[in-house]
C-alpha cells in the first residue's frame, strides 16, 4: 500500500516552498496519470512520502494572448483548450489533439502540464507542442528557466525537470499565416489493446508556387519518446506539390522510425500504420 | 497520518467531513455518505461507473482525492429524483430499455445530465461524445442514446 501525506498549495509560492522543504514529494494536478499510477502501484513512481496538490492554484490556469506568443497555464484542462477561442484561432491542431484525449471526464480533469510532465510516449499534446516549438517556464525556490519542450522530454516518462521545479507556463510562438497544421491519431481505447499512434505536423506553404518551405513532423508512440523526424522533414522541404511522392514518404517515415527503435514486436503494425497517417495528414494539409 | 477536514456541498447539502490523505471522492461518497449510486468499477478512469458532477463537470470520482476539493459542489444520481418523481432522464432510460444490468446506469445518467445542463439541444454526435467515457456491457448503447435524445427533444419542444 502506498502511503503519503497530503499537502495543499494555495499559490505558486506555497507550492515551490513545499517542493523545496519536502524532498520526497509528487505534484498532483488533475490526477488522471498520478492517481492511476498510485492505484496500480506503478514502479515508475519511485519513492515518495508527500503529495503536493496544486489543482486549486488559479494563477496556473489561464490562456493569454500576447503580440508574439500565446501563454498557457499548466493547469489548463483539455476541455479548456478545446473550448478556447485563442487556441482554436492560432493552434487548431492543439485543440484537435486535446479532443482525442480519453473521455469528457478525463478531459475535464486532465491538464496540459500533467500531460507534458508525465512524458508518456503516447501523450497526445506533446507532438503538437513540439512542432509548435513550445517552451516551458520552470520555477524553483531560487531559479527560473525556460526550456524548449524538445529538450524537456528526455526519455520515456523522463524529463529534465529537477525535483524542486514547477512548470509555471507553456509559451507558444505565434505562426505566420502561411503555416498550416494537422494532427492524426489512431486507436482510442486502451482496452482495445492496439498500439496507439499519433502524428503532428506543421508546414509553411507557399500557395503561389505550390511549395513547402518549412515542415516539422513529430509522431507519437512511434519512438520511445516523441521527437522530430528530421530526415523526413528534409525529404519534403523545398518541394512543390507535384514533386511529392506520398508512397515514397510513407515508406521513409517507417524507415526513420526503425532507425531509432530497431525492429520490435509492434513494427509490422506500426510501420504501415505510421505511413498511412502521414499520407492522410499530408493530403489534408494540402487539400489534395 | 493526520486527517484532513473538508467541506463539500453534496446534492445541495453541506457536509463537513474528515478524510485521509488518499481517500478518493468515490470512497467518501459511498462509505461516508452512503451514496451507493456511485459505482466502483475499474478504479482507473476507464469505465465511467463512478461518474459524478463536480462543480458542473462530469468527472471520474475514482480519480479525485476528496482532500483536493474542499468547498466544491458534487452531484450524484441521488439528486435526480424530486419528491418521488423520477427525473426525465431516469424515466427515459426506463422507457427506452436503456437499463439492463444497471451497473453503468448511474454513471451514464450523470454524463447525460452534465451534457444537457450545458447543451439542451445536443446532436447525436454530441451525445455519443458525452458518453464515450462510460462503458456499458449490456445494451449496445443505442437505447441509451435514444433515451438521452428523447429528453433533449422534449426540452426543445
Ligand atoms: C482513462 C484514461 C484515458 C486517457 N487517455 C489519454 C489520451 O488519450 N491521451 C493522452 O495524452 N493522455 C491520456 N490519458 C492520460 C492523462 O489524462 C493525461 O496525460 C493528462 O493530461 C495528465 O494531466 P493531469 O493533470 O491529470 O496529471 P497528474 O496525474 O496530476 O500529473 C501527472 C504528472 O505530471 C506532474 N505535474 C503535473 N502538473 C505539473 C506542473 N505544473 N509542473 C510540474 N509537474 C507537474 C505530476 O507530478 C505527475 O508526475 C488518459 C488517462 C486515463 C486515466
Ligand atoms: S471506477 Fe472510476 S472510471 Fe471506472
Ligand atoms: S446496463 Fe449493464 S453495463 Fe450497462
Amino acid at each position: 500500500m502506498i502511503e503519503f501525506e497530503f499537502l495543499s498549495a494555495k499559490n505558486i509560492e506555497e507550492a515551490i516552498n513545499y517542493m523545496h522543504n519536502y524532498k520526497l514529494s509528487k505534484l498532483l494536478a488533475g490526477g488522471t496519470d498520478l492517481l492511476v499510477d498510485i492505484h496500480k502501484e506503478s514502479p515508475r513512481l519511485g519513492e515518495f512520502s508527500y503529495v503536493i496538490d496544486i489543482s486549486n492554484i488559479e494563477e496556473l490556469r489561464f490562456i493569454k494572448e500576447y503580440e508574439d506568443i500565446v501563454e498557457i497555464g499548466p493547469l489548463t484542462t483539455h476541455t479548456m483548450l478545446i473550448e478556447s477561442p485563442i487556441i482554436n484561432k492560432y493552434f487548431p491542431l492543439l485543440a484537435i489533439a486535446a479532443k482525442t484525449i480519453g473521455s469528457p471526464q478525463i478531459r475535464n480533469r486532465g491538464t496540459i502540464g500533467g500531460n507534458i510532465s508525465n512524458a508518456s510516449p503516447a501523450a497526445d499534446l506533446v507532438p503538437p507542442l513540439m512542432v509548435l516549438n513550445a517552451e516551458l517556464e520552470l520555477k524553483s525556490m531560487d531559479d527560473k528557466r525556460f526550456v524548449p519542450i524538445e529538450e524537456f522530454i528526455v526519455g520515456p516518462y523522463k524529463t529534465s525537470k529537477k525535483d524542486d521545479e514547477l512548470i509555471t507556463s507553456i509559451r507558444i510562438p505565434k505562426l505566420d499565416e502561411s503555416y498550416k497544421g494537422n494532427f492524426q491519431k489512431i486507436g482510442r481505447r486502451q482496452a482495445l489493446n492496439i498500439a496507439r499512434l499519433n502524428l503532428a505536423l506543421i508546414a509553411k506553404i507557399d500557395e503561389a508556387n505550390k511549395k513547402i518551405e518549412d515542415i516539422r513532423i513529430v509522431p507519437g508512440s512511434a519512438t520511445p519518446y516523441p521527437l522530430r523526424f528530421k530526415n523526413l522533414e528534409r525529404e519534403i522541404e523545398g518541394k512543390t506539390w507535384n514533386q511529392l511522392d506520398l508512397d515514397y514518404l510513407s515508406q521513409k517515415i517507417g524507415e526513420e522510425m526503425i532507425s531509432i527503435t530497431g525492429e520490435r514486436w509492434s513494427t509490422p503494425y506500426k510501420k504501415p500504420a505510421l505511413g498511412g497517417i502521414l499520407k492522410k495528414a499530408m493530403n489534408e494539409l494540402l487539400n489534395f | 497520518m493526520k486527517n484532513i477536514v473538508v467541506t463539500l456541498f453534496v446534492n445541495g447539502k453541506k457536509e463537513v467531513l474528515e478524510v485521509t490523505s488518499k481517500e478518493r471522492l468515490l470512497d467518501t461518497l459511498r462509505d461516508q455518505l452512503n451514496l451507493k449510486s456511485v459505482k466502483e468499477g475499474c478504479d482507473v478512469g476507464e469505465c465511467g461507473a463512478c461518474t459524478v458532477i463536480l462543480n458542473g463537470q462530469a468527472v471520474n470520482s475514482c480519480l479525485v482525492l476528496t482532500a483536493q476539493i474542499d468547498g466544491y459542489e458534487v452531484y450524484t444520481t441521488e439528486s435526480l429524483e424530486n419528491k418521488g418523481n423520477l427525473h426525465p432522464l431516469q424515466q427515459a432510460f426506463i422507457d427506452y430499455h436503456a437499463i439492463q444490468c444497471g451497473f453503468c446506469t448511474t454513471g451514464m445518467l450523470m454524463s447525460a445530465k452534465a451534457l444537457l445542463d450545458k447543451n439542451s439541444n445536443p446532436s447525436r454526435e454530441d451525445i455519443k461524445t458525452a458518453i464515450e467515457g462510460n462503458l456499458c456491457r449490456c445494451t449496445g448503447y443505442e437505447q441509451i442514446i435514444q433515451a438521452i435524445e428523447s429528453v433533449s427533444k422534449k426540452v426543445k419542444g
